[in-house]
């Protein structure tokens, strides 16, 4: 029986005058991944800052296993307390398109200083919790590195261990490969893959459809900030509907 | 000569009391000029600007007498001479190390304050343990420069006659008839610089750990 983690409804968002997001409504499963689909301008980073709080919606509601970040009274999105909101920051995670690691702290501290300041978790637990997961990443020799002496492929997975550390129910990912070469990417797929494997609860926004279509149970696409069509994998990624997505997932592809 | 000399040691105990009462005070109070020099409130940012904007567009020399004599000029009041050079001096650097701050703090990318956020970092936290020690990296070669500066800067002192080095010097040059003082005090003046800088390219090469 799946359980819904992340509930969307009607989410819309302008900056000035400029409409990024229109009536957005999307539905998480837990252990399901979504990708959100669609070309430069379209919406969907601005989507995930939004389920990330680092950005406001101005209209809808949403909530996260039943508790309410924020709900539409008619005229505007109302958030909940901080402290609810914190709460509900905590249960998300979001590695970044350029990874955003801490570059004054070692491979180790970057994925420690949130586990001990935020999660209160003593120096040693967070430590190993932190080696567990480079060794999962395969980057254990890497812990006493500082993050410029790292690839661009392995920043990015330490900034996942780092995200992974703070024990997520649901991971986001803001196209994570795309400040990466083609044979970096590779890398950064593979975990995430793996991770899809494990039944960690994902959204991706990506440009890597062969990716996206083997990972996904659920895809939506989305074009000029209005959710062009959704559904099931193979909906989207073999007999899309609208000929708009078909045209897209085909020039992407 | 001897004699000379040690007037001359005595005074430059002037000198480095100024110097290290107007960093005491200007470094930290440069900080709120800062923060008031990005305020999201117009007014305050611009009022803050003024007084930047005066403070580096006018010398020194005029600042420090200006503070000295305004007071008794408007209120009849005067107050100790030393005082009044503290209060210029760190009133005059507040300015610019507020501007060497706001430097570090806009070179940081959002990023980073948005990885504390999204980590459910506090924003004081990520602003003490994040962003601040990557500010202090990128303003260190501009904070030395404007350190050596004010070593120089505390000669001004004179100008509302408290006795510093270069003062004493140059009485002991005219007492003398010769320009020896003179170029002894800018010897004086060049090792308290050297010591400065050294200091700097320590600090600077302990933060050579990581790059930004």
């Amino acid at each position: 029986m799946s359980e819904t983690l992340i509930k969307a409804e009607n989410i819309s968002k302008s900056f000035g005058d400029l409409k990024v997001l229109c009536d957005i409504s999307f539905t998480l499963e837990r252990g399901q991944v979504l990708s959100i689909l669609g070309p430069s301008g379209s919406g969907k980073s601005t989507l995930l800052r939004i389920v990330t709080q680092l950005e406001t919606a101005d209209r809808g509601t949403i909530s996260f296993s039943g508790e309410t970040l924020f709900r539409d009274n008619g005229e505007k999105a109302v958030y909940a307390s901080g402290q609810t909101a914190r709460k509900i920051g905590l249960k998300t995670g979001l590695v970044f398109q350029n990874f955003n690691l801490f570059p004054h702290f070692t491979v180790l501290r970057n994925i420690t200083e949130a586990q001990v300041a935020v999660l209160k978790r003593d120096k040693k637990e967070a430590e190993d919790r932190a080696y567990a997961l480079l060794k999962k990443l395969a980057l254990e020799d890497k812990a006493k590195a500082y993050p410029c002496q790292l690839s661009g492929g392995q920043k990015q997975r330490v900034s996942i261990a780092r995200a992974l550390a703070m024990d997520p129910e649901v991971l986001f990912f803001d196209e994570p490969t795309s400040a990466l070469d083609p044979e970096l990417t590779r890398e950064v797929l593979n975990v995430i893959r793996q991770l899809s494997e494990e039944k960690m609860t994902m959204a991706v926004v990506t440009h890597e459809m062969e990716f996206a279509k083997a990972i996904s149970d659920h895809a939506i696409f989305m074009e000029g900030g209005y959710i062009i069509e959704e559904g099931d994998r193979d909906t989207i990624f073999v007999n899309p509907e609208k000929e708009r997505t078909r045209q897209f997932i085909h020039s992407m592809s | 000569m001897t004699k000379i000399l040690l007037l001359m040691f005595k005074a430059t105990v002037v000198n480095i009391q100024i110097f290290a009462l107007t960093l005491l005070f200007a470094l930290p109070l440069g900080f709120i000029v800062a923060k008031g020099r990005m305020s999201r409130i117009r007014i305050v940012r611009s009022l803050v600007n003024i007084y930047i904007q005066i403070m580096r567009g006018t010398p020194l020399i005029l600042q420090l007498i200006a503070v000295y004599f305004a007071p008794y000029y408007i209120f009849g009041v005067s107050y100790n001479r030393f005082t009044a050079v503290i209060i210029a001096f760190v009133i005059n650097y507040a300015a610019y190390f507020a501007e060497i701050y706001r430097s570090g703090l806009q070179a940081i990318d959002r990023g980073q304050y948005e990885a504390g956020k999204v980590l459910g970092f506090t924003k004081a936290y990520t602003f003490f343990h994040i962003i601040l020690p990557q500010v202090f990296k990128i303003i260190l070669p501009a904070l030395a420069g404007e350190v050596i500066t004010l070593v120089k800067d505390t000669a001004l002192a004179q100008t509302i006659g408290v006795a510093e080095l270069f003062r004493v010097a140059q009485n002991a040059a005219s007492r003398e008839f010769s320009t020896m003082p003179i170029f002894v005090a800018g010897i004086f003046f060049f090792v308290m610089n050297w010591v400065v800088s050294k200091f700097f390219s320590y600090i600077e090469h302990k933060m050579d750990y990581y790059q930004g």
